[in-house]
């Protein structure tokens, strides 16, 4: 119920209802130009502003598939049921989120709104991530595309669910807006998931006393060597996209990460032997390189 | 077992940032090309303030020509980057791509605000404010572009630049009374105290605008200081006096 305000006298407040109308202002021959202007402005900033939440809630989502992802203990072709499960819904979340903001981030607003949307760059650090557990492979640009595209779509489907328009089906599929994966959005993506990688394999190494490595490849190669080439792939790609410094400071922490699992492999092979079942190595500070991206 | 990295990516990944690099260079020629024209034009524009409103005839042809060349300038700007992703960060180019073009439609904004730059349907006239579609005009580009991804004038690049000739302008009004011109001084003050008020009528955000907008009363500040100056003096013309 509203109740009338009253002022610290316990008086009743002059203004009720509705607020008296703010002094006109006083009009030029400017002020319709300006008008128009404010509006075009209005609407470039409440658009940003709508991306940069839902991208906001994007990235906490995807954070949370990498937390579930880190609880894999091995690279196979299925994860672990339970960890799938979560995925998955969080997924649909994503999908959601993605096709609400889709329409809004078309053609030229793609990179006009790039840096309100660094979602996408969360998401493909858990997509790869997920890729790479499941196939030991990196994914490439042109998979992981129709992927993101699959979501944005998945989140539209649902959203016309809700609505209840049954008849509109098959027609919607190629005119719903998706959103588009930039370059950046990758490579950065890409840059993220070795230290992800590098998470991974130490827990693992200290769990299960083995390196990473697949099955079902027959096991050539495990997770020291992928870091090694993803390594190599960063030093020899030449030295510019997007920001320099973004780059270079990217470019030092996976040289950390991989030095990081490369010790582990040197230490697994060494002593592996001694070490007892179960032992943990002190991951604090493994922790802190990443907690402040 | 496959490998972890198929090469073919590789090559891709390669390929494309090589591909901005080319894109990069090829941008830095043009707009070199466009820099150098626009700090001509400007610099001849510097004369306004020691130019007297009746040597206005053979300044303004002059300015006009420096300013075709920007025309000229722009039009291969917009030709090349229309091929590419218009708001698609190149890397520290960006901020001198958007300086320079801001810079050069301030000069026309400028020249017709001094009675240049008119059309044979519409004359040129002392005070005319060019808006941001007539600008768009001027240099045969598109403005505020959101349907389709190509070169064009941003709200922000029109705005920008009509908050650098606030401030050209606020100089002038001193240098015209030096000259004698108070009619121009009086002129100037009360288009830049409605500038202001519509720009009070922006709802900005943090940003570079909000910077500048907030800039624009100083320049209120100056002419008025001016104006005061006049009145107090009886300097006023005649006609204006009642203002």
């Amino acid at each position: 119920m509203a109740t009338a305000k009253r002022d610290r006298q316990g008086n009743f407040k002059k203004h009720e209802g509705p607020k008296p109308t703010p002094k006109p202002v006083a009009r030029n021959a400017y002020t319709p130009m300006f008008e128009q202007l404010r509006d075009e402005l209005d609407a470039h900033h409440d658009r940003r502003d709508r991306i940069g939440k839902a991208s906001r809630d994007i990235t906490a989502l995807s954070k949370k598939i990498i937390f579930s992802l880190q609880r894999v203990r091995k690279i196979e072709e299925t994860l672990p049921a339970d960890i799938q499960k979560e995925i998955n819904s969080r997924l649909d979340e994503i999908a959601k989120l993605l096709a609400s903001i889709a329409p809004e981030v078309q053609t030229i607003n793609r990179f006009r709104y790039a840096r309100s949307l660094v979602c996408l760059e969360e998401l493909v650090e858990a997509l790869t991530f997920c890729h790479y557990l499941t196939t030991q492979t990196l994914i490439s640009p042109a998979q992981l595309q129709p992927i993101i595209e699959a979501l944005a779509r998945q989140g539209a489907a649902v959203k016309e669910d809700e609505v209840m328009t049954t008849d509109v089906d098959q027609s919607a599929e190629t005119s719903v807006p998706t959103v588009g994966l930039t370059d950046d959005d990758y490579i950065y993506g890409i840059f993220d998931l070795t230290g992800e990688m590098m998470r991974f394999a130490t827990t693992t190494s200290a769990l299960t006393g083995k390196m990473a490595s697949s099955d079902v490849g027959g096991g050539d190669r495990d997770i020291v060597h992928d870091m090694h080439e993803l390594g190599t792939l960063f030093e020899i790609l030449p030295r510019r996209s997007g920001n320099k410094n973004t780059w270079e400071k990217k470019l030092d922490v996976t040289r950390q990460s991989v030095q990081k699992v490369e010790k582990l492999g040197y230490d697994l092979k060494v002593r592996g032997s001694e070490r007892p079942k179960g032992w943990v190595p002190d991951l604090s500070s493994a922790d802190q390189e990443d907690s402040h991206e | 077992m496959a490998p972890l990295i198929d090469p073919a990516l590789f090559d891709q990944l390669k390929a494309k940032i090589e591909e901005d690099t080319e894109i990069r260079k090829e941008l830095e020629k043009i707009i070199d090309d466009l820099s150098q024209h626009v700090s001509f034009t400007q610099g001849l524009l510097s004369r306004i303030h020691s130019t007297p409103r009746s040597k206005y005839d053979t300044l303004i042809p002059q300015v006009e020509e420096g300013i075709k060349k920007e025309v000229e300038s722009i039009a291969t700007l917009n030709a090349f980057a229309s091929n590419h992703p218009f708001f698609k960060p190149k890397p520290r180019y960006n901020s001198k791509w958007t300086r320079v073009v801001q810079e050069a439609i301030s000069t026309v904004l400028l020249c017709a605000w001094l009675g240049g730059v008119g059309t044979e349907s519409r004359p040129g006239e002392v005070g005319r404010l060019l808006t941001l579609e007539e600008v768009g005009e001027f240099f045969k580009v598109p403005i505020n572009l959101k349907d389709r991804d190509a070169f064009h004038i941003t709200i922000e690049d029109y705005l920008l630049a009509l908050i650098s000739n606030i401030d050209e302008l606020s100089r002038l009004a001193m240098n015209s009374v030096t000259l004698g011109d108070t009619e121009l001084a009086v002129r100037i003050s009360s288009f830049i105290k409605d500038l202001h008020a519509g720009f009070q009528m922006l709802n900005l955000k943090n940003d570079i605008l909000r910077k500048r907008v907030d800039s624009i009363k100083y320049a209120v500040k100056k002419v008025e200081d001016v104006v005061y100056d006049l009145s107090l003096r009886n300097l006023l013309p005649a006609n204006k006096m009642e203002e």
